[in-house]
């Protein structure tokens, strides 16, 4: 459906795109995760044709589109602010399209209905689009966008600058449209929650780069780099050096536990940092007097309650070791009612947790 | 109490500066009604028999007619002109896209008399001295850069995502330029079209070098009638000319929204 091809765009000395090859599947809602400069919105704004590449080709539906105008492309855009036209009405701006390719008056009026009616924004159609609210706005931009049958639709992040709720109620809302009109779609957020939601798949951007592509549960559950890890799992990351090889990896953390490292051996070198990194959801706590057993797979390390935050769907604890800080997140219930200022023993199986070397990349 | 003496004070100042602006366009206007032959004030009787000998005369006629001729066409050229450069310099980095705009400008600095006669010189090779071609051509020189900075500054206020979205949605640059980005800097168009035809019906310098018989402008009429006596009929046609321009002034800016006229300009 969509390939690109090693895309690449500079402005001046700064790489916004750097070689990005990605394919998305026909009907498919692939979402591009970043933080905010990691150059997805630039990404998708090359798809569309405003920001000539560097280098690199771009394929849709197997045509090479690279150097065709916006207005040729099969591609349509849903703006962040939306971008509706103040001079014209919800009906007009969502005609829009229709009007441009020729389409005669009556029948662009009926289109634009039936797109209004797939919004469900029809009692709007004679409204000025600066009266509507952010959510009926960005409803409007998506009917002007799906009234012209794009074979790829490209999406802005168009939920950021809704309140939470409305912004949850839109992903499903979103999702919905999707399912029914099955038009491809590629999904630029820097909001985790939102990529996981809607995407099929998703690709992490990290400085103009494409690091990892996957499922939601792939790129969670097996990240490439630490800075996969960290965006999506705000994990503890905790440098420790590497104390055994050979003999079964082993790693001294900086509070002095020695804890197995299920790393290749290879990977290693003796007296070398080795990041680990622990998800809070995969600490385990118990109070103190149960950490006498340890069945001798986990690693374990006795540490203090600072604060403990209930969040109704889940506690957070922020625990200290020494000097270092430990937050775990656990369901309700499963945290034995502790409070700040309790003696506990955080747990972990060493092959839940992930491993980094000092630049970052995976150590399995 | 200090603050609201300096406040009367100010007022009183702007009041004084309105009276001396508009001062002697009441007197001009007061003149063309005088019933007497002489150019004076205050007017002696009143009478609008100065109105019929101006619309007795074919040579004023003539120049009404040709000013309008050559106001409309400059009026045109330099504001479609203006709004392609002001496109033009939207591609260009902050720092360039300064400079031009500064750039712009230095034409209104060179003497109209320069203008004059160099351009006489080079429209004459191609035989078009006293025609409106080189009216018309010479007034943009000095319209066009006003009408630029005009545009230019109404295109910077506008939201270039709304041509990006119908450039998106299938329009082609010239429809999107038409259906999306001028309705919404209409007021900046209008006030930039306005300014050239003003300063195009105002010019005398190189009107005076540039126009023949034929093509005389309403101030070259002017000043060719005032040079062998004073003619209360040069009192109408100024009379007119204001009341021309400030009507112009009062439906560019009704059409165009009275807010954003005052912000335009």
């Amino acid at each position: 459906m969509l390939e690109l091809d090693d895309l690449t765009v500079t402005y001046g000395d700064l790489t916004a795109v750097d070689g990005v090859s990605l394919n998305v599947r026909d009907g498919e809602l692939c979402c591009l995760l970043g933080p905010s400069g990691s150059g997805k919105s630039t990404l998708l704004r090359a798809v569309a044709g405003f920001e000539p590449p560097d280098r690199g080709r771009v394929r849709i539906d197997g045509q090479d589109v690279t150097d065709m105008p916006p207005h040729r492309r099969p591609t349509s855009m849903v703006f962040q602010d939306w971008a509706l036209f103040p001079t014209k009405s919800v009906a007009e701006n969502v005609a829009f399209g229709p009007k441009m390719r020729g389409v005669g008056r009556a029948d662009r009026r009926a289109a634009a209905q039936e797109a209004l009616k797939l919004v469900e924004m029809t009692d709007y159609a004679e409204a000025d689009p600066t009266d509507l609210s952010g959510g009926q706005q960005q409803r409007v931009a998506l009917a002007r966008s799906l009234i012209v049958e794009p074979d790829l639709l490209l999406l802005d992040e168009p939920l950021s600058s809704l309140d939470r709720g409305l912004r949850e109620t839109m992903q499903v809302e979103l999702k919905r449209i999707h399912d029914r009109v099955e038009t491809t779609m590629l999904y630029v957020t820097h909001d985790q929650n939102e990529a996981f939601t809607l995407g099929d798949r998703l690709g992490v951007m990290e400085a103009g780069r494409l690091v990892q592509v996957g499922t939601p549960e792939a790129v969670y559950t097996d990240p490439v780099d630490r800075f996969v890890e960290s965006f999506l799992g705000s994990p503890n990351l905790i440098t420790c050096r590497v104390v055994d090889v050979d003999e079964g990896p082993t790693v001294e953390t900086p509070f002095g536990v020695r804890v197995p490292a299920p790393v290749d051996p290879d990977r290693l070198t003796l007296g070398d940092d080795l990041v680990v990194s622990l998800r809070p959801e995969r600490l385990s706590v118990t109070a103190v007097p149960a950490a006498a057993t340890d069945g001798g797979t986990g690693a374990s390390v006795l540490a203090t309650v600072v604060e403990r935050v209930y969040r109704g769907s889940d506690v957070r604890l922020r625990l200290s070791v020494d000097e270092t800080e430990l937050f775990v997140k656990r369901p309700i219930g499963a945290d034995g009612g502790l409070a700040a200022g309790d003696e506990v023993t955080v747990r972990w199986a060493p092959d839940e947790a992930t491993y980094f070397d000092t630049s970052g990349a995976r150590c399995r | 109490m200090r603050e609201r003496l300096l406040n009367a004070a100010g007022r009183g100042v702007v009041a004084v500066l309105l009276c001396l602006l508009v001062l002697p366009l009441a007197v001009v206007v007061a003149t063309a009604f005088d019933a007497s032959g002489a150019v004076a004030f205050p007017p002696r009787g009143l009478s609008t028999r100065w109105f019929s000998a101006l619309l007795a005369s074919s040579t004023w006629l003539q120049a009404l007619l040709n000013s309008l001729v050559v106001a409309t066409g400059t009026s045109a050229l330099s504001t479609a002109v203006g709004v392609a450069a002001a496109l033009g310099v939207r591609q260009l980095d902050e720092g360039r896209r300064r400079a031009v705009v500064a750039l712009a400008v230095l034409p209104l600095l060179v003497p109209g008399v320069i203008i004059g006669v160099t351009t006489l010189t080079l429209f004459s090779q191609f035989g078009l001295q006293q025609s409106y071609v080189a009216l018309v051509l010479a007034h943009s020189l000095w319209a066009t850069p006003l009408a630029f900075s005009v545009i230019q500054a109404s295109f910077a206020r506008f939201d270039w995502q709304l041509h990006e979205a119908a450039l998106d949605l299938g329009a082609t640059p010239i429809r999107a330029f038409t259906g999306v980005v001028a309705p919404n800097v209409r007021a900046g168009l209008a006030v930039a079209a306005l300014v050239a035809f003003v300063v195009s019906l105002q010019e005398f310098v190189i009107a005076l070098f540039l126009s023949g018989p034929d093509t005389r402008t309403v101030p070259v009429a002017a000043w060719n009638s005032l040079r062998q006596s004073l003619d209360p009929v040069v009192s109408v046609v100024s009379a007119l000319l204001l009341v021309a321009v400030v009507g112009l002034v009062v439906v560019v800016g009704a059409l165009a929204g009275v807010g954003r006229f005052a912000s335009d300009l």
